[in-house]
């Protein structure tokens, strides 16, 4: 066994032995902020929604990614802005994300105007469905501000994970190991849609 | 070296079993409960667990890019098959189309038949309907949704796994024989599903 391999060894024993962490919050009155920043990925529809957007927008070449991002940082602004009504957005998330997996499984790196759009309306979805209870503004405008953070940092490195593993390991079972994964999240997307529209759980 | 490095890796492991957290166990309710709610049941069910790796053996079978077509192919239209038993549409004949995906899958492994990737794609579609429809009535019921199709979903996709790596001796002579062989058999099993003697 090789130094090296001793080290990932006890690496990975630590990682196994991690107990729970106790976080707070280093400045007093941003802990909207924090909560605003986990928003995006909080819950099932909009975490998948997420990471359908970055398979998706990571089957097309690098140079389209400024063009995506730009795009989706401007919807989660006007969603901020102008949506909200989270019930309603909950199920067309799901769909949202369904038509990600589904194009990142099936046709993943075309039909790029149809990228562009879904990016826009996942954008606004994910932004309006980002806008925190009454209460007072300031709260309420740190929480947001943390929403949209957590919104473009999140797709920036779900995406560029994505581009990461495509471009360091341009092996073909890579792309054929993302398509599936698009589709298991398609096909997960879809059921949770149809839940919400058969209204019989409401549980999750 | 390598000696002073294991003893520093035991040592190591020493230091991390003091300080042991308490264990939190739980009832099986939750997102747990529901995840290994879906996860087994593609599993417990010997007919899906046929027709799911017999999907991957076929697709091995036939090579690129039937081998990572039909796997996208059939959670997807699985997922419609799942909408259409949650929201109560009716499909009849359920078990027996599942039944009948391992009898005619497996004959289609048996015989070697190579049809084009649309066909191909179309017929585990169609059985992926079925499939999907027997978890999605079950679905509503699960202790939480979400989890339970995370479960069945990666299930169903590590069943197809199973068939491809197996399906993969094809590219050895007497592997051709022990896949097609195994085709066979689910062929077999299809037939004592259909006529309710398995």
């Amino acid at each position: 066994m090789s130094r090296k391999q001793v080290w990932w060894l006890v690496w990975l024993a630590m990682l196994v032995a991690a107990g729970p962490a106790h976080a707070h919050s280093p400045v007093p009155g941003i802990e909207g902020f924090y909560i605003g920043l986990l928003h995006p990925f909080s819950t099932p529809s909009q975490a998948l929604l997420m990471i359908g957007l970055g398979l998706l927008v990571g089957s097309f070449d690098v140079d389209r990614a400024r063009w995506h991002l730009g795009a989706f940082l401007a919807v989660t602004f006007i969603g901020i802005l102008a949506g909200g009504g989270f019930e309603a957005l909950d199920a067309t998330m799901f769909a949202a994300a369904f038509l990600a997996g589904a194009l990142a499984a099936l046709v993943p790196g075309k039909l790029l105007p149809i990228t562009i759009v879904l990016v826009i309306v996942a954008g606004f979805q994910i932004g309006a469905a980002s806008i925190p209870d009454p209460g007072p503004t300031r709260d309420r405008v740190i929480t947001m501000t943390g929403s949209m953070v957590g919104a473009n940092v999140g797709l920036v490195y779900i995406l560029g994970t994505v581009l990461f593993v495509r471009e360091r390991y341009p092996w073909r079972w890579v792309e054929i190991a993302l398509r599936v994964m698009a589709a298991w999240l398609g096909a997960i997307s879809l059921l949770m849609f149809a839940l919400r529209f058969a209204r019989v759980d409401e549980s999750f | 070296m390598l000696h002073r490095a294991l003893i520093m890796l035991l040592g190591f492991a020493l230091v991390l079993a003091f300080p042991a957290v308490p264990v939190l166990a739980h009832s099986g309710e939750g997102y747990g409960g529901g995840f290994i709610a879906g996860f087994t049941h593609p599993i417990l069910g010997w007919d899906h667990i046929a027709a799911m790796v017999a999907v991957g053996l076929w697709g091995a079978f036939m090579g690129a890019p039937a081998i990572w077509i039909l796997p996208i192919v059939f959670p997807l239209v699985m997922a419609f098959g799942a909408v259409a038993g949650i929201v109560g549409i009716p499909l009849p004949a359920v078990e027996t189309g599942i039944a009948l995906s391992a009898v005619v899958l497996g004959l289609m492994i048996v015989f070697a038949i190579r049809p084009r990737i649309w066909l191909a794609a179309v017929i585990v579609g169609a059985f992926a309907i079925f499939h999907g429809y027997a978890h999605g009535t079950e679905l509503p019921t699960t202790v939480n949704a979400f989890a339970y199709a995370v479960g069945f979903v990666i299930s169903t996709g590590l069943l197809h796994l199973i068939g491809i790596a197996f399906g993969l001796l094809v590219k050895w002579p007497a592997g051709r024989v022990a896949v097609r062989g195994a085709g066979g058999l689910i062929s077999l099993a299809g037939i004592a599903f259909l006529t309710g003697t398995a």
